[in-house]
């Protein structure tokens, strides 16, 4: 069994299952998000034979070496969406690099106020942004990438299930300040959940999902070099 | 299929480069600097659209199986997780709530409705 999960092929297989499966049950109901479910099996059946997530993660880790050219093409959406904001893009920019901001200094502060280990604290700061690049931000900063997953996929929940409730509570109804607030708040999740009710919300959510994550690597590494 | 491939080749090799300028010293994480090199590509033309449009579909739809792996790395960290529960969610809905509420406060005053324009111009 030892060699068994220990082989790359192994653990690929075992994870593409799992997330094949987990996307069957997203189908049918839309509210459980995939990667919560592709992990129980993975982790039950790691548990049951034993084995540490260790030999898991040697195929493991080609996916996750992925998530860099996964990052590269969010350009895509960027651009496409881009095209159709042209005249805001300037205002839409500097209004995420402040949400961006806002939401850094917030999360690690508000961990730090509470005595979290500076690990920990590290690990909030980038948790606004898309998933892998929150991951190379939380690795910049000596966090703990786990973490900032968990964290990345609860704000992204949050945002899709109360993000324009929360909003219209404060007047903000328009469509472009909507996707902004979702996109720089809530990423991809958020994003996806637009989708259903304004084209407009969606292109501008997927802009600013895209450009809140380069200035949140921008601020994260401006800050590393200060820590060191 | 040829443009399959072509966008992934593309797709990959813009990720090594960006990998490589990181390591020469740019300090931004080299998947950023390739999306930042990849937009610019974009934008000036140098890149088509259709070469990558695919390729990138690819990597955007199942992202989140990229995540799995290191998602399941948590079973490793109930200790801490559970001791530091109360932070990690306090920071979660705390620094939530003032994204959403910065941006979006920032965007209905900033982005004005008579500059509205259609999501279809310009595709």
């Amino acid at each position: 069994m030892t060699q068994l999960i220990a082989n790359p092929v192994f653990s690929i297989a075992l994870t593409v299952a799992c997330y094949a499966l987990a996307l069957r049950l997203h189908h049918r109901w839309r509210w459980i998000p995939p990667v919560v479910v592709a992990c129980i099996p993975i982790v039950a059946f790691l548990l049951l034979t034993h084995q540490p997530y260790a030999a898991y993660n040697r195929g493991g880790n080609l996916l996750t070496w992925c998530l860099g050219p996964a990052t590269v093409a969010l350009a895509v959406p960027m651009y496409r969406n881009g095209l159709a904001l042209r005249s805001s893009l300037p205002r839409l920019a500097l209004i995420v690099f402040i949400g961006s901001l806002v939401g850094m200094v917030t999360a690690g502060g508000t961990a730090w106020l509470l005595g979290a280990p500076l690990p920990v604290v590290m690990s909030t700061v980038p948790k606004s942004v898309t998933t892998p690049i929150a991951i190379e931000v939380c690795r910049q900063l000596h966090g703990i990438p786990q973490i900032t997953i968990a964290m990345v996929i609860l704000a992204g929940v949050l945002g899709a299930s109360f993000g324009p409730f929360l909003l219209g509570l404060f007047g903000v109804w328009e469509n472009r300040a909507v996707g902004a607030a979702i996109g720089a708040s809530s990423h991809g999740i958020g994003t996806a959940s637009l989708v259903r009710h304004s084209e407009m919300q969606a292109t501008v959510s997927s802009w600013a999902m895209a450009a809140a994550g380069v200035f949140t690597s921008i601020l994260g590494a401006t800050f590393s070099i200060f820590l060191h | 299929m040829f443009d399959f491939i072509r966008g992934l080749a593309i797709i990959v090799a813009i990720f090594l480069i960006g990998g490589w300028l990181h390591t020469l010293g740019v300090p931004i994480p080299g998947g950023v600097l390739g999306l930042l090199l990849f937009y610019g590509a974009l934008l000036t033309g140098a890149l088509k659209l259709r070469w990558v449009d695919r390729a990138a579909g690819l990597f955007l739809r199942h992202m989140v199986l990229l995540f799995v792996p290191l998602t399941v790395g948590l079973m490793d960290l109930g200790p801490i997780l559970s001791r530091q529960a109360v932070a990690i969610l306090a920071s979660l809905v705390v620094s939530f709530l003032a994204v959403l509420l910065t941006t979006g406060l920032l965007a209905r005053w900033l982005l004005h409705p008579a500059a509205a324009e259609t999501p279809e111009a310009g595709q």
